[in-house]
């Protein structure tokens, strides 16, 4: 229920205060995002499959950001930015969908 | 996860999209876990001594702030990566309809300034007229006037006449109008010198005057392309190109068909798919040319004399 919370008050948090994002890194921020859209489904998964901790959950959220976020990042600088964000979002994604079927099964035993 | 059948070797990608399909779910979870289950064995045994450390209330409360505040961060991530998007697409809208607008009101102000400028010099000619019919010489200047005029272009005429259609290849029918190909489509574009050797060949088969989509076409007046678009007297026209010709339709028709130009047209269509068509009309209605800019003057001699010689003019703006 509090995680739930934290993600509605983080939700309203962006949406009213419309932080201004810094040129230079708004490239990285959808790569950022389905990032951390990994590794929430991860936690989920965890979660259900009763081998949650809040540790690894936190510092795999952080660390998945940060490099996603890096790995474009070093891509743009060394040309090949869009086929490496292509890559992390082809493994994240078969990530994503791995998890979100495994909760799928915990959830409707189907 | 998936093990390899034993003996059946297995390549590397194979190995790599295994490990990525089934390792969804962070190890270190397992891990944490295992480690979770050996502490919880090792103070088992003991169940009325405290652990050693925090009490496990304040940790799993200190936990629960942490993935709380984790989520919170995920929100945010998420809303403002959301917003980036969303106001980048509106700010491109706008930027968009600002050049659209800019483009309509640059199109009407050629149209104003045309119609005034068709305007005036429409007056022009009548007070210059109005000049010379007052005398003799005068009026002998006018007849010159009026054949050079001619000469020029700068008269409208009719007449029976050929007219030619040439057009962009039409998009095939399952192209699509965005993600079509670029190469095709261009390929079916015509150019500027196709014009050109159209507009050649219907004066070398005895054109006596040529118009492009309604623009004459004057002894100096130009076909040229610019960035895709074909200007004729530098305004631009559009596909399909109806080029009219007057003079007598039937020799015009057929010396013109005869030409090299035409059937390099032709190959055009054949090849590409350009709309090449023609049609003889009886009755033509051509607009006169817009006429050159007045670089030259002198004063008309009311006593017949030789005229000075020519006066270096004062009206040109930077000829």
């Amino acid at each position: 229920m509090i995680p739930i919370l934290g993600l509605a008050v983080g939700v309203v948090l962006g949406l009213v205060l419309d932080p201004s994002v810094p040129l230079w890194l708004q490239p990285y921020l959808p790569i950022a995002v389905v990032a951390a859209l990994d590794a929430v489904f991860g936690g989920i998964r965890a979660r259900f499959d009763g081998i949650f901790d809040a540790k690894v959950f936190v510092v795999s959220f952080v660390s998945n950001v940060v490099v996603a976020a890096l790995i474009v990042f070093l891509g743009d600088q060394l040309g090949v930015g869009a086929q490496l964000s292509t890559a992390v979002v082809v493994v994240l994604g078969i990530r994503i969908f791995g998890n979100a079927a495994a909760i799928r099964r915990h959830l409707f035993r189907a | 996860m998936t093990r390899a059948a034993p003996g059946r070797p297995r390549s590397l990608g194979a190995s790599l999209l295994d490990q990525v399909l089934a390792e969804t779910v962070d190890p270190a979870y397992a891990q944490a876990a295992a480690a979770r289950a050996a502490r919880a064995a090792v103070s088992a045994p003991e169940p009325g001594s405290p652990p050693p450390g925090r009490p496990s209330w304040i940790r799993r409360r200190r936990g629960q702030g942490l993935v709380a505040l984790t989520f919170a961060l995920a929100g945010l991530l998420a809303s403002v990566t959301y917003e980036e998007a969303a106001s980048g697409a509106q700010g491109r809208e706008e930027v968009r309809d600002a050049l659209r607008q800019d483009i309509r009101q640059g199109t009407d102000r050629v149209d104003d300034l045309s119609a005034q400028l068709e305007q005036l010099t429409a007056e022009v000619n009548r007070t210059r007229d109005e000049a010379l019919a007052a005398s003799a010489i005068g009026q002998r200047a006018l007849e010159q006037l009026a054949t050079a005029e001619r000469e020029a272009a700068l008269l409208p005429v009719s007449g029976p006449g050929l007219e030619v259609t040439l057009g962009n290849a039409p998009a095939a029918a399952d192209s699509d109008p965005i993600g079509g190909s670029e190469e095709v489509a261009q390929a079916g574009v015509v150019q500027d010198s196709d014009v050109q050797q159209v507009v050649n060949a219907l004066w070398s088969s005895g054109a006596e005057a040529v118009s492009i989509n309604d623009q004459r076409l004057g002894p100096t007046t130009a076909v040229r392309q610019a960035g895709g678009a074909i200007l004729v007297d530098f305004q631009p026209v559009s596909s399909p190109y109806e080029i009219r010709a007057i003079g007598d339709p039937g020799t015009l028709a057929n010396r013109f068909l005869s030409t090299p130009e035409a059937s390099f047209v032709a190959d055009l269509t054949r090849l590409y798919g350009v709309v090449f068509d023609f049609a003889r009309a009886d009755e033509l209605q051509l607009p006169g040319a817009t006429g050159p800019e007045l670089r030259n003057a002198q004063p008309l001699d009311p006593a017949g004399d030789p005229p000075a010689a020519d006066t270096p003019d004062s009206t040109t703006d930077g000829g």
